[in-house]
């Protein structure tokens, strides 16, 4: 548990301080120097513009963690209202939302964002809706099934006696008790979401050169596979790291939720 | 049975329906003039307004919401995809060859997955918390974080590059499906060892579990009757989102490897605006998965009956 909260907490630190600990300007174009190995000057070589690959995974990790942090918190928040108000709505709502979420799971998630975002035009802003619109049904089930168990408690039924209006009681009783399930969905999808955005990347429907995004770099590092391959390495074990921490961490979470319900 | 069935056909309706208005409405609200965009696929080549606009007539786009959905819709019903709107040709017979290179990959990936995770979970869980229990967690944990493309990349890098083993670029022959297959399979084992894992241990905690042994049943009999059935409820749930998994994994490996199945006529039909050709995918994933989730929902029925009596 310790060592994956430090490799959590070194990964947050990665993508807040990077761009000061990078040695270069990412986007700096040095053609005389490209396409050249790990040396002294440049500690993990240069791409295909002489562009410092170190600097540029550093820069990266704001846009690879960022943008997985922001689409991973909207998918949260609409995935939640919609479980919420099925919850909370009555049969008609609880129908239309939960057939709204079937509909969304039925299909790939990655390939369903592939398509909307490539449609959308490649960039930021499409990246980051494709992957929250396709990435909130998870939270919406939850956010529905612990609504639901909440709703007989007591304290919800004296809420609702006492007149509260349906915000307030979502608000004030379903969400505390909504918040520790939520974070544990919330690493899982923070994970997929790096993945999300480097695959995108990769296909080149994500966020756009010259910005020193994993999966792009990935791209541009696969046209020179044969004469500088450990460029196409770093990338991908930026992302493997990342994604492995994240998922150790949830995996650390549920477990000690589960040891915290589980009775004396 | 019958009324369970029944509604979950209606659900599978109600999925298919909003999946398909849904795609109908992205492809008309996407950004940018799709007329010129699909002109621009056709001809290559600067472009006056006039051709555009007969493109657009054409093709259908000038009519309203609405108009053009029941349009698209009407053939639809009877399974006819339609014309390209770049090529002009039935969109069918090419989805369909682009299909018959990717469901051999999908088969193979999803054999090697098994193959791998099924007798390493089953070690594995011999003595849980051993050292090779500790090792398959580890390695499966590792595996779920590690990205199909890249781990594509890395296999064309070994294999293709340095030992010069196999070829890495397009399918003509079936040893080019080989590292596609093994990039797509390793990551399925990954995923499914682990919930093979826990699905068996699961199982072994069942408290039925004692009682029959008490009863002189075998070891080998407990293991194939009573434990297997166990575990494989969560390994049937969780199938579809396993085929998921790999349809996405698909798309970009096919797209690295080059090979011209599923996934890469996707890709170019986006890139082309080519409208039926961007629905025919959608509409036909979605058909499968829906089809696969009913499988699942009825398997589950007749593994498990706890679950269509609480259901009821």
């Amino acid at each position: 548990m310790r060592s994956v909260t430090l490799l959590v907490i070194a990964m947050v630190l990665l993508a807040a301080l990077g761009p000061m600990l990078a040695p270069y300007d990412p986007n700096a174009i040095n053609i005389p120097k490209r396409l050249s190995g790990p040396s002294p000057e440049f500690l993990l070589g240069t791409d295909a513009l002489g562009r410092d690959i170190l600097s540029r995974l550093l820069y990266g990790a704001r846009w690879s963690l960022g943008l997985a942090f922001v689409i991973s918190v909207i998918s949260m928040v609409i995935g939640t209202t919609i479980g919420l108000a099925a919850a909370l709505g009555g049969r008609l709502a609880d129908w239309a939302a939960m057939r709204t979420t079937d509909t969304f799971l039925a299909f790939p998630e990655l390939v369903a964002a592939i398509v909307i975002a490539g449609l959308m035009g490649a960039g930021t802003w499409s990246l980051i809706f494709a992957l929250s619109v396709t990435g909130w049904m998870r939270y919406a089930r939850v956010a529905r099934g612990i609504g639901l168990s909440v709703q007989s408690r007591g304290y919800v039924v004296q809420a609702r006696l006492a007149g509260l209006p349906s915000w307030s009681i979502a608000r004030w009783h379903y969400l505390p008790s909504l918040i520790p399930s939520l974070t544990v969905v919330w690493t899982g999808m923070f994970a997929r979401a790096i993945l999300g955005i480097s695959a995108l990347g990769f296909l080149g429907f994500g966020v756009q050169p010259p910005n020193p995004e994993w999966g792009s770099m990935l791209l541009d590092a696969r046209v020179h596979l044969r004469s500088t391959p450990l460029q196409m390495i770093w990338p991908g074990l930026a992302v493997v790291i990342c994604v492995l921490a994240i998922n150790l961490a949830g995996d650390a979470l549920r477990a000690a939720l589960a040891q915290q319900d589980a009775p004396e | 049975m019958i009324k369970a069935i029944g509604g979950l056909l209606l659900r599978a309706l109600v999925v298919l329906s909003g999946t398909a208005i849904l795609t109908f409405a992205l492809l008309w609200n996407a950004p940018g003039d799709p007329a010129q965009a699909i002109a621009m696929a056709r001809f290559d080549a600067l472009l006056t307004d006039e051709v555009i606009d007969q493109v657009r007539t054409e093709v259908g786009l000038d009519r309203g919401f609405w108009q053009a959905f029941w349009a698209w819709l009407g053939p639809l019903l009877t399974l006819d995809f339609g014309n390209s709107a770049v090529t002009g040709r039935p969109v069918w017979p090419d989805l369909w060859a682009s299909i018959s290179y990717t469901f051999p990959l999908a088969f193979a990936a999803l054999a090697i997955g098994l193959i791998i995770s099924v007798p390493l979970a089953i070690l594995a869980t011999k003595r849980p918390g051993s050292l090779l229990d500790r090792l398959a967690v580890g390695v499966a944990s590792i595996g779920n974080a590690i990205p199909a493309y890249w781990l594509g990349l890395i296999l064309i890098l070994i294999f293709a590059v340095k030992l010069a083993w196999l070829p890495a670029l397009g399918a003509s022959t079936p040893a080019h499906a080989i590292l596609p297959a093994l990039t797509l399979g390793l990551g399925v084992a990954a995923s499914l060892t682990r919930i093979i894992r826990s699905g068996i241990l699961e199982a072994r905690g069942q408290p039925f579990l004692p009682a029959i042994r008490r009863r002189g049943v075998s070891e080998r009999s407990m293991g194939r009757d009573h434990v297997a059935p166990h575990a494989a409820i969560p390994v049937v749930t969780v199938f579809g989102l396993e085929l998921a998994f790999l349809l996405e994994g698909l798309v970009l490996v096919e797209v690295i490897f080059g090979r011209p199945g599923l996934g890469t006529f996707l890709v170019q039909a986006i890139l082309s605006r080519d409208f039926s050709h961007v629905q025919a995918v959608v509409v036909l994933t979605a058909l499968v998965f829906v089809i696969v989730n009913l499988a699942i929902d009825l398997i589950y029925r007749l593994i498990d009956p706890r679950i269509g009596e609480s259901n009821a």
